[in-house]
């Protein structure tokens, strides 16, 4: 057997380095402060609790975040996680470790979206911390490049340079896989992150490569095959509550919202303190007509939601319609009124609560106060526009349908089935919504039959640009953009278009603005698209080449 | 061994270690001239304190396991790196001891294992060679027959003949005599067994002269 020698790092390289301290307690502050001084560390903050974390990351970019998982009152180690990482207040670059009291499995299998780059058990020693750092620095200077085109959602160039990682066979191969069937994924390469994580099944059946090949097979729209891994995942590992979320999602797909919502009552039962989850669970249950479930999974979501970057008024805003709904009138209006003073200057809230405010007095017979409500309601719309999103327009038609106007019901309708026709999760929400609200008597050729107009308009245009007649193409789809302005494929295909023309008749400061245009509205809308990437990369040499 | 009994067992084994640590802290208070502390005595305290936590953390797991039904989670993890942290671990009551504690392991070696679990294994494993040990303890990855196997031996007496009966039993045995040492096989074997990759599953085993010629103690993960 070999021996590896010590990792003898010079101390320089943690000496460098940033730190933050996130621990309730005083003396644990002080403790660890003392063992990183000890280790060599001189760039160091302290914070008390997630508050002044998020404020400490507000003011400096840290390359080291220790943080307990128990902050007392108020935000928890994985909120504060959550938050930085969502809001970008540390890049990948940065490492950030959790310390927890004892064993974390639940804590871990209870994250939905971020995990930390670490684990520590209290108490540990400042030995062990030395050893912990010096590794996480060895590793993220490893993959620095890949992070940061990861970063700039550059995932072509991220796998190139991975590829080349991978090919020298280094110590943590296999570290390197999974990152790269992940970015695959992320990248839009089903095939691929499909192969990879196929080959790593077969040798041994991880957790984490199920559920990615699970999620793999949604993204291809292969539900059943997606069922069934998610549900096998399930049977080796009951308490692996990201799998249940997928189950979930897939079931929904398949049109089984019940089962669904069985499926998330377990995972709430699990792991009680996702708000992700309790959105979901909410969500779900009010389409299953479920008030007692969705009244209980909207109040905890809006509860977790005090500090949480995952709040939003609509979840707060169907919170009050269901009390109010079940009965609990006067609770449901100070439910609003309360959103108001969480969501301060938000137009957003301000327009669900008007929208709530319009379903409570109708309901109540109050018709004047109702079509207020309803003209508040309205004016706020139009003022956010595309911002407010298509769940805003879909509240909307439903507000509009109760106070008897169905005709704008549909026209919003319109609205968003155009501006989502590739959406299908979304169309299916639609179609669901038609049927509740008698709208049209065969939603789903409705359906169909506008998806297949702005199809015709995108090959109308794709053709023309192909045949040489770049400026009929162009004029095609700049006209197409503006009356679908928050469709992807289109405004995709304004902008490389308008990219073509460019590169065939010399490049225009006025033109390439209006590319930047375009691609900012789909950033807006999904800024991991695949698409918007490669019209981007396009748009990029373009504007170097002039 | 049922819970119940593990539980006795191990308040038992806990209220002597505070015992031991009230006493020497009454020691140290008791005599207000004794300013300079004596190190050993510190050096004992500390390694009670960590046997307790090491307690806490198996009992608190013992109640998981009995309660919730836990399934491991397995991940990947490189064995030499892992190793390496739990010798920096237990590196301040091995040099009290005297103890020459090493890890040894090829660095590309990679294992499929719960880390807590394991983690508290042989944090258990390495606190119980401490005191039998005479002057060396080595813990060590490898591959054989296909299982992950990770050993602890030392060079003391070696374990006696009725435990290396034991594990032929299965842990199975309520003897009073050496009871703590035979929990610590019974958590070392329900977490081994927790461990499975398709068709096989993990296991425990006792010897004695392996390398070093005392105890070694392996455990075998699929």
């Amino acid at each position: 057997m070999k021996k590896r020698p010590p990792v003898n790092f010079r101390t320089s390289d943690l000496e460098k380095k940033s730190f933050l301290i996130i621990d309730d307690f005083g003396d644990m502050r002080g403790m660890i402060k003392g063992m990183l001084q000890g280790i060599g560390v001189t760039r160091l903050d302290v914070a008390a609790n997630g508050k002044d974390a998020v404020g400490a990351m507000e003011a400096k970019r840290y390359d080291f975040i220790l943080c307990d998982y128990n902050l007392g009152p108020g935000k928890n180690g994985q909120q504060v996680l959550e938050e930085a990482r969502y809001r970008n207040l540390i890049g990948l670059g940065s490492v950030f470790i959790m310390i927890t009291a004892e064993n974390t499995l639940d804590m871990v299998m209870g994250a939905v979206e971020y995990e930390p780059d670490s684990y520590l058990t209290k108490p540990f020693t400042k030995d062990l911390l030395r050893v912990r750092l010096n590794k996480m620095v060895e590793k993220k200077n490893n993959l620095q490049d890949v992070e940061r085109a990861v970063d700039r959602k550059d995932f072509e160039v991220a796998l190139v340079l991975l590829d080349k990682k991978i090919a020298g066979k280094p110590r943590n191969l296999r570290e390197l896989i999974k990152l790269k069937a992940e970015l695959c994924f992320r990248a839009g390469d089903y095939q691929q992150a499909a192969t990879i994580l196929e080959g790593i099944i077969a040798e041994r059946e991880m957790s984490w490569a199920l559920l990615g090949l699970g999620k793999v097979h949604c993204a291809r729209e292969d539900y059943e095959k997606a069922r069934a891994l998610f549900e096998k995942l399930l049977l080796q590992n009951e308490r692996f509550t990201s799998a249940y979320d997928w189950l979930a999602r897939t079931l929904q797909m398949l049109d089984r919202y019940e089962d669904a919502q069985e499926v998330l009552e377990k995972a709430v039962t699990l792991s009680p303190n996702a708000i992700l989850r309790q959105q979901a669970l909410g969500l779900l249950a009010i389409k299953n007509q479920d008030e007692e479930t969705a009244s209980k999974a909207l109040a905890k979501a809006v509860k977790l939601g005090r500090h949480s970057v995952y709040k939003h008024p609509s979840v707060n805003a169907s919170l009050a319609k269901i009390r109010v709904r079940m009965g609990a009138g006067r609770e449901g209006m100070k439910i609003l009124k309360n959103m108001l003073s969480e969501f301060p200057d938000s137009k957003e809230a301000s327009l669900y609560a008007a929208m709530a405010e319009c379903v409570i007095h109708s309901d109540a017979g109050d018709k004047d106060a109702a079509e207020a409500s309803l003209q508040r309601s309205a004016e706020l719309h139009e003022q956010i526009g595309l911002d407010a999103g298509p769940e805003a327009a879909l509240e909307m038609v439903r507000v509009c349908d109760k106070l008897g106007d169905s005709d704008k019901a549909k026209n919003l309708l319109h609205t968003v089935v155009i501006n989502n026709h590739s959406d299908d999760r979304l169309l299916r929400d639609v179609g669901k919504l038609m049927i509740e609200l008698g709208l049209h008597s065969d939603p789903e050729s409705y359906i169909e039959g506008i998806h297949k107009e702005v199809v015709n308009i995108n090959n109308q245009g794709v053709e023309l640009a192909k045949s040489g007649r770049l400026k009929q193409a162009l004029d095609h789809f700049e006209e197409a953009a503006q009356g679908m302005p928050a469709n992807k494929v289109v405004n995709l295909n304004a902008a490389r278009v308008l990219i073509m023309n460019m590169k065939e008749n010399g490049v225009g400061r006025g033109q390439l603005g209006r590319v930047k245009q375009y691609l900012e509205r789909v950033r807006k809308l999904d800024d991991e698209d695949p698409g918007l990437r490669r019209v981007h990369a396009m748009y990029r040499q373009l504007s170097l080449q002039s | 061994m049922k819970f119940a009994d593990v539980l006795a067992s191990l308040i038992h084994d806990m209220k002597n270690s505070l015992g031991l640590v009230i006493n020497t802290l009454e020691e140290f208070t008791a005599d207000p001239e004794d300013a300079r502390l004596d190190r050993k005595r510190i050096v004992a305290l500390q390694q009670e304190a960590k046997r307790l936590n090491n307690h806490l953390i198996e009992l608190l797991t013992l109640y998981k396991i009995e309660n919730e039904r836990i399934s491991p989670h397995i991940e990947e993890w490189n064995v030499g790196d892992f190793l390496e942290e739990l010798v920096i671990e237990n590196r301040a009551s091995a040099e009290a001891k005297k103890v020459q504690l090493e890890y040894s392991s090829d660095p590309e070696l990679y294992g499929y294992f719960d880390e807590g679990l394991i983690r508290g294994v042989i944090n258990n494993l390495l606190g119980n060679g401490l005191r039998y040990t005479s002057s060396r303890l080595l813990v060590s990855g490898g591959q054989e027959k296909g299982f992950l196997v990770l050993r602890v031996e030392d060079d003391g007496e070696g374990f006696p003949t009725e435990m290396l009966d034991v594990q032929a039993g299965g842990c199975q045995s309520d003897e009073t005599t050496g009871e703590h040492t035979h929990l610590g096989l019974y958590f070392a074997g329900l977490v081994a067994s927790m461990h499975r990759n398709k068709d096989r599953q993990g296991h425990i085993s006792l010897s004695n002269g392996h390398t070093l010629g005392g105890g070694c103690f392996s455990l075998w993960l699929p």
